[in-house]
């Protein structure tokens, strides 16, 4: 077997040239950070994962990672697969590693403060040490000023930082007042600073001529890991266990010589936890950061006079003072419009005005009795139209010449059918026209929708539909002849262009019931159209319409982390961008990949504002904030804004394949269920491993236990607080499979620590309804049955075990009866007959039930018929196989006790009932806890993981396991894998825990 | 490790609250006890709790060497308890604020001891957790070989040594090491160490340590150094930093600890 992809925690990154070079699990990663392609992995270490990192300009890297050190050739490791014959031991874990000056050798720091000189073969030249300091440090680095003069910096556990001179082996300074480890600690390039982050959430600055504390930084609200001087030592990067990575201002006071941590930027750069590595390339001001997640971001460090540059604003006396127009007081701005030459804006007295971009002059445009106190603005930047109404059923239409200099044409409409205008929408209907439509607050009245020219802004047709009773337009969509207005409380409105009379066909109450915020098309299947549609409590959703069938259907739900949110659309890559507003920002944000693209503080939603996106890729924010008018523009990003997306930032707990079919006939789809209360959404390709995400799931609010594909179709996942939730995936789409909730598995108590450890699902015949059984920490044993057509789930069987938890269960039938397996934290399997407690009949051939259209009601758990001792603690996974002929069934089973086991069940015919044995047990089939086993080869192997991190093939044909074939794998806390037979009698391993990686059996 | 809420909900949590005791680490101790009865040995004497605070642990050592005994056997019993966090006073414990892989800090241990012997070490210390996992896992096997080289240079011969462990990647290797020390090495889990952390503790009983070699305490030496001699590890380095090479790994027997009526601490109540 083999490893085809891996993705985990990248602990250290560094630019070099125009490289980026990351230490990624046992490899060291090269990416050309322009253009964002991988250009080699190279395996350095053999186990050890790449901890730090140091390149000098002669081109040789240093790698050092737990007790692995080695130092190559940059032009090998850009070429080479494997370096590993080079990886080298010490002793002791080393905490720092550098050139020296001349890049003939390298200084080696271990966790004991001990400092190796070695040359570039590994020859130690010298060993140096601070006397009677040699307790363990989490932190160090060296700091070389000249060739006889090199500074340690070692942070201790209990709080210190020793600063020692390497060569004369004494101590400068033992820097005190931080409260727990240092967890890094380094010395400005100019000699003048020290500084150190620690465990109590703060950054210190230190005086290295003095060794006095100079000032304190506080704002990450959880432990920093890293820091790193810019520059010209006058400002700080900093990466915490907050997900964010801040900049930070060293100020000096000229008064009174005072010197203060000012913090500058703050940026969101990783998903949940910890930040490792940090570095920054000067020359482009980017940093880029590496994070448990496995993501690499790439962040433009933005200055401040750059910043202010990408921003303009007026008040409109500043408009009147740069140009001939004149306002009344308390006139205010009403509306405005971006376009490519600059904006257009209208006030409260009518006056349409002229922004223009390059010459940064205002114009009055024209004035507008019709348009005094009220009016509603858009327009369509590309064909320079901009459009008026107000509330007395007017519509002022306007195109502008290319520069914006003149109307070239001009509309004015009164609807004499609406006695009174409350909104109006824009958007352009097909190549040569643009809809606009009008509504009134009067029921009654007809919502009207024009359809106006592009270049001459006549009036081609106008469309007079009946109102949908309880009905307030707030977006608008058209997509071939129809019309989809978005309204409050969750729901859209289709009209029919080609058949007015026809009412309008309503999707309503698709989320909770704030309003509908955005509507865009994505792509048509058959005669069912998908529309993406955002709500602005925060839920996007994912709605399928055949307006032939007039049926609809929600294929995809999920919610964004947090804020509102007020639109989103597909980028050229296919990911979901979606923005709002969260607190005081306006964000813009990769869904698809979970990461922040922008963010700008505005004050917040409830405020005039717009967002475009410009020609070259970026946008421009227009706002309105305390009466003054803001065009911020957020330019593209001159680099990828990620090297790598990265997956989950904790463990993941659980992984499924949907084996049924192929995903884009070049691998599966999987889902995992992470301790980060997320399922993710992926596939992989089979050939390469390559993993691409496609949804972050975030309904749960307890991390997970468990994730089920029960079907080509069906999907379910457990947690805390008694969760589970059936969802349903749709891959008929090109853009991304969906996947949405269905049904929730109803709870019996609100204690939040009550877990659904496992379940276990068998359908009924020629249907998707099914029966399932769950277990539960609290000893509880249940079995239901969920009804498709109804969607609900029956409760048919209620009882508990004992008092331990119960961690897996299994559904088997077997010679006409169904059983119901339970195995636990004391090491039991146990099982249920329940043939008789379900109202269904059984047809083992099928391993499916009948449905006998019995009623059905809940009875209590009989007494367990078998109970079996087979590990000495927890049973962490089992798998089942039966036999082809039947007369036989095993249950795999790993543990906690080291241990994994094959129990044989048979059933004897003289005493008509069924027994089972250890046929096979392997006690110390690991050095720890055995996480997950999977059967697969048609039942002649077995894959374990466990947490030593070794992964095992057993052949289990005889029903003994023998081992195979074991390889190591970097994948920390080994806790969940999946398997699914790939091309060519391969199969294919998913195998997760902290990090993510795809093998493949030779 | 790490500070959960789960804690507050747990049911040993009560238990502790209910007897008084510092910490639910108390029923891990009492557990291991309930299998092995080190502490019912009625020469048990003289003990050393290593990283003890809040002092769980200690209390439960103060019960069970001084509660309800008489003048005459308690005459040369002795607790100490070291930890690098300051602790509240326990009857008939000597407690010391300091960080145990500081080599000082044996050397005062040591000097607290004078020349007796002690028949009993034990530690549950766990560091700080990074998040880093084999950074975490090291530093834990570093609390273990230091509180082991102080346990070289205390434990009477056929002594035992227990200690907290995480059975993480290299949990062999340090199995492997202790097999040079220790006549037999147990790795036990009290059912009140949760089945979904991976904690565990090495029971290590009858120090045995090699023949030829003699445990010198030198506050400028490692503990690798410390250990040089007694064939725990085949690395050392000369002139040259030497090749990779897979360290000596063996697998501990498990053994789950606790009796029957012992809750499982994985349930919710
Ligand atoms: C789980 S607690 C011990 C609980 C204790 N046995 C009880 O029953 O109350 C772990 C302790 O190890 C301590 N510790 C960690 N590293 C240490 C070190 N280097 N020296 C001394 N104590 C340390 C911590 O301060 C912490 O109090």
């Amino acid at each position: 077997m083999k490893e085809l992809a891996h993705y985990g925690p990248s602990l250290c990154v560094k630019f070099f040239k125009d490289f980026v070079v990351a230490g990624y699990g046992p490899f060291v990663q090269i990416y050309d950070y322009h253009n964002g392609k991988l250009l080699n992995k190279c395996r350095v270490f053999r186990k050890n994962k790449v901890h730090g990192l140091s390149i000098n300009e002669s081109g040789q890297l240093l790698a050092y990672g737990a007790r692995s050190v080695t130092i190559v050739k940059f032009d090998h490791l850009i070429t080479q697969v494997s370096l590993v014959d080079n990886e080298k031991m010490t002793t002791e874990w080393i905490t720092s590693g550098e050139f020296n000056y001349r890049g003939d050798q390298v200084y080696l720091l271990t966790c004991y403060n001990k400092v190796f000189v070695c040359d570039l073969t590994g020859e130690i030249l010298s060993r140096k040490t601070l006397q009677g300091e040699r307790s363990i440090l989490y932190s160090g680095s060296i700091k070389e000023f000249s060739p006889e003069k090199v500074y340690i910096s070692a942070g201790t556990v209990m709080g210190g930082v020793l600063i020692w001179d390497l060569f004369l082996e004494t101590k400068l300074y033992n820097l005190v007042g931080h409260e727990g480890s240092i967890f890094y600690a380094t010395i400005s390039d100019n000699g003048r600073y020290i500084t150190s982050c620690s465990d109590d959430r703060s950054i210190k600055l230190w005086n290295l001529q003095t060794g006095e504390e100079l000032c304190t930084g506080w704002g990450h609200t959880a432990r920093i890991w890293n820091l790193k001087f810019f520059n010209n030592d006058t400002q700080l990067i900093s990466v915490s266990e907050d997900n964010t990575c801040r900049v930070w201002d060293i100020l000096q006071d000229e008064g009174n010589g005072n010197t203060s941590l000012t913090l500058s930027q703050i940026y969101e750069v990783h998903l949940i936890k910890n930040v490792w590595g940090v570095d920054i390339q000067e020359k482009d001001m980017v940093a880029v950061t590496s994070g448990n997640d496995g993501r690499l971001k790439l962040t433009k460090i933005q200055d401040t006079k750059t910043m202010n540059a990408q921003e303009v604003s007026f008040s409109l006396e500043d408009i009147s003072t740069h140009s001939v127009i004149k306002f009344s007081k308390g006139e205010i701005i009403k509306g405005f419009q971006k376009f490519e030459f600059g904006l257009i804006a209208i006030t409260s007295l009518g006056k349409i005005i002229q922004y223009f971009e390059c010459d940064n002059l205002w114009k009055l445009l024209l004035v507008s009795e019709n348009l005094v106190s009220y009016s509603v603005t858009h327009g369509i930047m590309e064909h320079n139209i901009v459009t008026f109404s107000n509330n007395k059923s007017d519509a002022l239409l306007l195109k502008l010449s290319q520069d914006g200099r003149d109307i070239i044409a001009k509309k004015f409409m009164h609807l004499d059918e609406l006695s009174k205008t409350n909104n109006c929408l824009v958007t352009k209907f097909d190549a040569t026209t643009l809809m606009l439509t009008l509504e009134s607050p009067n029921p009654r009245d007809k919502f009207i929708c024009l359809q106006f020219d592009l270049e001459t802004l006549s009036l081609k047709k106008k469309f007079a539909f009946a109102k949908p009773e309880n009905f307030a337009s707030s977006c608008l969509e058209v997509f071939e002849n129809y019309i989809l207005v978005g309204s409050r409380f969750s729901s859209i409105a289709i009209f029919d262009t080609l058949n007015i009379e026809h009412p309008a066909y309503m999707i309503r109450r698709i989320s909770a019931g704030d309003t509908t915020t955005n509507i865009k098309f994505v792509e048509t299947k058959g005669h069912t159209h998908l529309f993406s549609v955002t709500n602005r409590d925060g839920f996007y959703n994912f709605v399928a319409l055949s307006y032939q069938n007039q049926t609809h259907q929600i294929i995809h739900s999920n919610n964004i982390v947090k804020g509102f949110l007020e639109g989103a659309y597909f980028n050229d890559n296919g990911e979901y961008i979606t923005y709002g507003f969260k607190s005081n920002l306006f964000y813009i944000y990769n869904e698809t990949n979970c990461y922040e693209i922008a963010s700008q503080v505005c004050g917040g939603g409830h405020r005039q504002w717009k967002l475009t996106t410009l020609p070259d890729g970026g946008y421009m924010l227009v706002y309105i904030k305390a009466a003054r008018l803001y065009m911020r523009k957020i330019p593209q990003s001159l680099f990828p804004q990620t090297l790598e997306e990265g997956m989950h930032g904790r463990e993941i707990r659980d992984i499924t394949i949907l084996k049924d079919k192929r995903y884009h006939d070049d691998g599966f789809i999987f889902c995992t269920a992470s301790e980060d209360t997320t399922i993710k959404v992926c596939h992989f390709n089979e050939s390469t491993g390559k993993v691409t995400n496609h949804w972050t799931e975030r309904k749960h609010v307890s991390g997970l236990q468990r994730c089920k594909f029960i079907n080509g179709k069906y999907m379910i996942s457990s947690s805390a607080r008694e969760e589970l939730f059936l969802w349903e995936i749709n891959d008929d789409y090109k853009l991304h499979p969906f996947i949405t909730i269905r049904q929730t598995l109803p709870a019996s108590s609100d204690n939040p620590d009550l877990r659904i450890m496992d379940f276990d699902a068998i359908f009924l015949e020629h249907s998707d309804n099914f029966i399932i059984s769950t277990v539960y920490s609290d000893s509880s044993v249940k079995l239901w049955y969920y009804n498709t057509d109804e969607n609900k789930f029956h409760l048919l069987v209620k009882g508990r075990y004992q008092t331990c938890c119960i961690l897996n269960t299994a559904l088997i039938i077997f010679h006409d009866k169904l059983y119901l397996l339970i195995a636990t934290t004391t090491g039991y399997l146990v099982t249920y007959d329940v043939t008789d407690h379900i109202p269904f009949g059984i047809n083992e051939t099928k391993n499916k039930l009948i449905d006998n259209k019995l009623e059905t009601c809940c009875v209590d758990l009989p007494a367990s018929s078998l109970s079996l001792r087979v590990h000495q603690s927890g049973i962490k996974a089992i798998d089942v196989f039966k036999d082809e002929h039947n007369d036989s069934f095993k249950i795999y089973s790993c543990g906690d006790d080291n241990a994994m086991a094959i129990t044989l069940f048979k059933f004897d015919e003289m005493k008509r009932e069924l027994n089972n044995t250890i046929v096979s047990s392997e006690p110390n089939s690991a050095a720890s806890t055995v996480t997950s086993c999977n059967v697969f080869d048609n039942g002649r192997k077995l894959l374990s993981t466990s947490v030593d991190q070794v992964v095992k093939v057993w052949d289990v044909s005889n029903n003994h396991l023998t081992l195979q074939e074991e390889k190591y794998t970097t994948i920390a806390d080994t806790g969940a894998s999946d398997t699914v037979s790939g091309r060519d009698d391969s199969t294919l391993f998913l195998i997760g825990g902290i990090g993510f990686s795809v093998w493949k059996t030779d | 490790m790490g500070k959960n809420s789960k804690d507050k909900r747990d049911m040993y949590y009560r238990k502790a609250k209910e007897q008084g005791f510092r910490a639910r680490s108390a029923f891990k101790l009492l557990q291991l006890n309930d299998d092995f009865h080190f502490l019912d040995d009625p020469n048990l004497k003289r003990v050393v709790d290593l990283c003890a605070a809040p002092g769980s642990w200690s209390q439960v050592l103060s019960q069970k060497l001084f509660d309800g005994k008489t003048a005459e056997e308690i005459k040369d019993r002795k607790i100490v308890a070291v930890d690098l966090q300051p602790m509240s006073p326990i009857n008939h414990v000597t407690t010391l604020q300091a960080d145990i892989t500081h080599p000082k800090t044996l050397k005062r241990i040591l000097d607290l001891f004078g020349n007796e012997k002690a028949d009993f070490v034990c530690s549950d210390g766990a560091p700080d957790v990074t998040g880093l996992h084999d950074l975490d896992e090291y530093v834990q096997q570093q609390l273990i070989m230091s509180a082991l080289q102080l346990t070289a240079c205390i434990l009477k011969k056929g002594g035992i040594f227990v200690a907290k462990i995480f059975r993480g990647r290299d949990i062999d290797m340090l199995y492997s090491q202790l097999g040079y020390l220790f006549d037999k090495v147990v790795c036990a889990k009290p059912k009140s160490s949760r089945g979904t952390s991976l904690e565990a503790f090495i029971v290590c009983i009858g120090y045995n340590p090699p023949s030829d070699w003699v445990s010198t305490l030198d506050v400028n030496s490692s503990v690798e150094e410390f250990f040089s001699g007694c064939h725990m590890s085949k690395l050392s380095i000369h002139d040259k930093l030497p090749s990779w090479q897979e360290d000596e790994r063996t697998i501990a027997k498990f053994m789950s600890c606790g009796n029957l009526e012992s809750f499982d601490s994985d349930a919710t109540y």
